[in-house]
């Protein structure tokens, strides 16, 4: 079911009972095959409400959402077999060693055997974990641990990777490595990534297209370096506090 | 399959790496139904053998008081210290000994009291061959002194004051028969006295009630004890239980398994396996514990029936049970320190209601009524049923539908309750 379009998003709304507000808007939007798109936004603009309404994890309100021509509603079972997700939150067993967990995380996804040690020890080292594997995940730095939990989105080699904050906590060098990572896979693999995150200057470099979202709804689209002549800014971070005003959220 | 067995594996292995969690799951229930076998071991031992010091002062010294001194040489519970007054001569003296913790109890027979016994029945005797009115008779009663130590057991003075009036009421009777005959052989004008009689009128034949093929049982703290502390310690695995469903729930491993491809539900599946093989594993050291390693310290050795059929089904439905309540106090509740505390006190409450810690039958009728909820008894009944009265599994049939059904009660509450919560992640 390959096509042009890898996520469509059609007047996509979303309401919390007992709120007046919409998390989301009739939010619409389309990102393509082996692109890589960020979602910007500050606290509270919807951005993880987006995020788990795409992974499956919750229901929209209103409107639809395909991911590789699959409907979410009634094909989500297809979804999450294409689909790598990276939670923000660190999705490991503490007490279980780098390896273990990954181990169980390929079995989830129905890799089995000497297939998947194989995978597991490739993208181990490709991360760089050839000494602390068989550590528990607890004595890992943020860092590794950030590795860890993304190697778990990936490992499946899906083709289309959802990432919510992946770099959170993450010093430059380990952040820059991780982004490199990504990078590969999308050019090697073909895969779709979509993102979630505060970092502008790294979106600004990383993304093929942005989206800055505030209160529910898309407030600007396009590349990077179009948003920012459009805006006769100088970075992302002009763009981003143009739409979305300097006001501190909760 | 594939996935219930991934997740089997995960499971074990943190089980594994987790000392502190597995010293919890085997070793402490282990300890507690050792611990307390060997304490109610003491209490089941003094209630059946020798040991507890008896003073008895027989100032009498006739059919009375020689009843009684060998009616208690008899009474097994018993080490009896008889003074026919040399050394115990004031009730002080007696008080002395016991406050001093020499004696439990002592009883003290007042001189001539069997002919002041006799007086009364020769005087009733008399009341009704010559025709006397009521209440003339005159004779003192015999005053017989019990001294206890106060910290002595209730059901143990009970015991003492109920064997004592049997062997009165006995002698009253033979003195009775004793005078009447005389009075007869004076009517009769007969030369023959009637001596008093030795046999007592009546023996008892205590027994058990047991199910065809048992033939004997002798109470023991093993007996009784293993099957109930080995059903506390099992359902005590809620509290790991519902804490690991709680912390995967919460933590942004909930994410990732939704994101599984199948079902959550299977992931847990795998989960609720563990702990079930680790409730059938705790009940098995138990067994094993009850059976080999307590005669080694010289405590009777579990005799587990013959109904191998019947005591693992039981000892399945009784590991489900306790495996889907930690289900559902996981599910219930949001935070581990919630559940610990539910879960915890909740199993207490339970245990104390299911008759683990008392005998059903000595609460109130109210609080037997309400026992009969709790799974602890469900599963307590069965396991007596195969482990003392020697029933088989027609015998436990009721108890084995009463916990599949808390089982499937629990994991239908959790599945619903799962689904609400859902809603708000």
């Amino acid at each position: 079911m390959q096509q042009d379009h890898c996520i469509r998003i059609s007047n996509l709304s979303k309401k919390y009972s007992g709120t007046s507000s919409y998390a989301l808007k009739d939010l619409n939007l389309d990102i393509v095959n082996g692109e890589i798109f960020g979602l910007l936004g500050p606290n509270g603009a919807g951005k993880t409400t987006f995020f788990s309404i795409v992974c499956g994890l919750m229901k929209a309100s209103s409107g639809t959402a395909e991911i590789a021509g699959y409907s979410i509603s009634k094909d989500l079972e297809s979804i999450k077999r294409i689909v790598g997700v990276v939670p923000q939150d660190i999705a490991l067993y503490p007490t279980l060693s780098g390896r273990d967990n990954l181990l169980f995380i390929g079995r989830m996804y129905g890799l089995k055997g000497k297939i998947l040690k194989e995978r597991v020890q490739e993208c181990l080292s490709k991360f760089g974990f050839d000494k602390n594997s068989e550590m528990p995940v607890k004595t890992y730095s943020g860092g590794m641990k950030r590795r860890i939990n993304l190697i778990g989105g990936i490992l499946h080699e899906p083709s289309i990777l959802l990432l919510d904050e992946p770099t959170v906590g993450m010093d430059v060098q380990t952040r820059t490595s991780m982004m490199e990572h990504l990078k590969d896979l999308n050019a090697n693999k073909k895969m779709t990534i979509l993102y979630t995150s505060h970092y502008l200057e790294q979106a600004e470099l990383f993304c093929d297209r942005v989206a800055i979202m505030d209160q529910g709804k898309i407030l600007c689209l396009g590349k990077p370096a179009d948003l920012i002549k459009n805006e006769n800014g100088n970075d992302l971070e002009d763009v981003f506090l143009k739409y979305t005003g300097r006001k501190i959220r909760d | 399959m594939h996935r219930l067995f991934s997740t089997f594996i995960k499971e074990f292995k943190i089980l594994i790496v987790d000392k502190t969690g597995i010293t919890i799951l085997f070793v402490m229930p282990v300890l507690l139904v050792f611990i307390m076998t060997l304490i109610q071991h003491q209490a089941y031992k003094s209630l059946s053998q020798s040991g507890i010091p008896v003073l008895l002062v027989n100032n009498d010294n006739d059919s009375l008081g020689i009843a009684l001194e060998n009616g208690f040489k008899k009474f097994s519970i018993c080490e009896l210290t008889v003074d026919h007054g040399e050394k115990y001569k004031t009730s002080a003296d007696i008080k002395k000994r016991i406050v001093e913790g020499e004696f439990l109890v002592a009883l003290v027979i007042p001189k001539d009291a069997t002919e002041v016994l006799r007086g009364n029945v020769q005087e009733m005797v008399d009341t009704f061959f010559d025709q006397k009115k009521p209440g003339q008779a005159s004779s003192p009663q015999v005053k017989i002194e019990i001294i206890v130590d106060p910290t002595a057991s209730k059901s143990f003075l009970m015991a003492i004051n109920s064997s004592l009036k049997e062997m009165i009421a006995s002698i009253k009777t033979k003195v009775l028969f004793q005078i009447m005959g005389e009075k007869i052989a004076v009517l009769l004008e007969s030369e023959k006295k009637p001596p008093l009689p030795e046999k007592d009128f009546f023996v008892y034949d205590e027994g058990f009630a047991l199910r065809e093929g048992k033939d004997t049982y002798q109470p023991n703290a093993v007996q009784h004890n293993i099957p109930a502390w080995a059903i506390f310690s099992i359902f005590f695995i809620v509290l790991p239980l519902a804490g690991s469903i709680i912390y995967e729930r919460t933590e942004g491993l909930f994410i990732r398994m939704r994101t599984f491809p199948g079902s959550y539900l299977s992931i847990l599946s795998g989960k609720l396996f563990v702990y079930f093989l680790v409730a059938l594993l705790q009940f098995g050291m138990i067994i094993i514990l009850g059976k080999f390693v307590m005669p080694l310290i010289g405590l009777p050795s579990l005799d587990i029936g013959t109904h191998w059929f019947a005591l693992t089904i039981l000892t399945i439905m009784l590991s489900l049970s306790a495996v889907s309540y930690g289900l559902l106090v996981g599910t219930l509740f949001n935070t581990p320190q919630q559940s610990a505390v539910f879960g915890g006190i909740s199993i207490l409450i339970m245990s104390a209601l299911g008759g683990i810690w008392v005998p059903v039958n000595i609460m109130p009728p109210v609080m037997q009524t309400i026992s009969s909820l709790s799974p602890l008894n469900w599963a307590l009944t069965g396991y007596y049923e195969l482990f003392i009265k020697g029933g088989d599994w027609y015998a436990i049939q009721n108890q084995i539908i009463k916990l599949s059904v808390f089982f499937l009660l629990c994991t239908a509450i959790s599945y619903r309750l799962y689904k609400l919560k859902l809603r708000t992640y």
